[in-house]
């Protein structure tokens, strides 16, 4: 099984995915910040959040009394790396066709 | 449902374009960015029925995206599933890729691709494929 397969796994529970999607576009989170992710009790969000730390998925650190997550941005790369944009693979390859109709 | 719409202006007639985009010897002289190379292949829009093709670069990275050409019609468009595999060679989510030619004023080609994205709700009662529909989300979070 490869590092990829848990990423996806891990973000299978909508729960997670939304904690993760939240961390994305928002930037980094206290705990505190993210209870309003989903309509369950803090200790289910405490555990979602071990689940995707344990994946490599977001990452921790512990500010006065705080924990504020992050998403690793290792886990992104990875998940690029796993697909091209879609267009970046037809703006660059239009690019070549333009260049081979004229040849 | 996100939908990736492009459009250029060809000089060359939509014949020779159709050609360009729809035979191996012709598709393997664009297909992928440069510096790509495409090592394995079974790449042909003239014809309905699957289609692949693994792309590497220098680098050693290595890109298989796969799918079934579903409409040939020459020299108008052609239509075609699209999905990347991953290392486990396990094939993600499908996306559509239509191409249509329209014959231009003074004899160039009109060529207008759409790349669509199959709604997420039609998946989501699967639970693999849910997850793949969030994973598509994901992607395209981490790809802007």
């Amino acid at each position: 099984m490869t590092k990829l397969t848990h990423t996806f796994a891990a973000l299978g529970d909508p729960v997670r995915f939304a904690i993760a999607e939240r961390l994305l576009t928002e930037g980094s989170q206290s705990a505190g910040q993210l209870q309003d992710v989903a309509q369950i009790s803090a200790p289910a969000i405490s555990r979602h959040l071990k689940v995707l730390r344990e994946a490599g998925i977001i990452t921790r650190r512990i500010d006065k009394q705080r924990r504020i997550y992050a998403v690793n941005p290792e886990a992104v790369r990875q998940i690029n790396r796993w697909t091209m944009a879609h267009k970046d693979f037809w703006t660059a390859s239009l690019d070549r066709l333009d260049a081979a109709l004229k040849e | 449902m996100t939908t990736l719409t492009l459009e250029r202006r060809f000089d060359a007639p939509p014949e020779k374009v159709f050609a360009y985009i729809s035979q191996t010897k012709h598709l393997l002289k664009w297909w992928g960015p440069e510096g790509m190379d495409v090592p394995e292949h079974n790449l042909a829009f003239d014809r309905t029925g699957p289609w692949y093709s693994v792309m590497t670069n220098d680098e050693g990275q290595r890109y298989k995206v796969s799918g079934h050409v579903t409409h040939v019609d020459a020299p108008h468009s052609v239509g075609f599933t699209w999905a990347w595999h991953d290392e486990t060679d396990a094939r993600g989510v499908e996306s559509h890729v239509t191409i249509r030619l329209v014959p231009a004023q003074g004899g160039g080609t009109e060529f207008q691709l759409n790349h669509v994205d199959l709604p997420g709700d039609d998946v989501a009662a699967n639970h693999e494929q849910g997850w793949s529909s969030s994973l598509r989300k994901l992607e395209a979070l981490a790809n802007s």
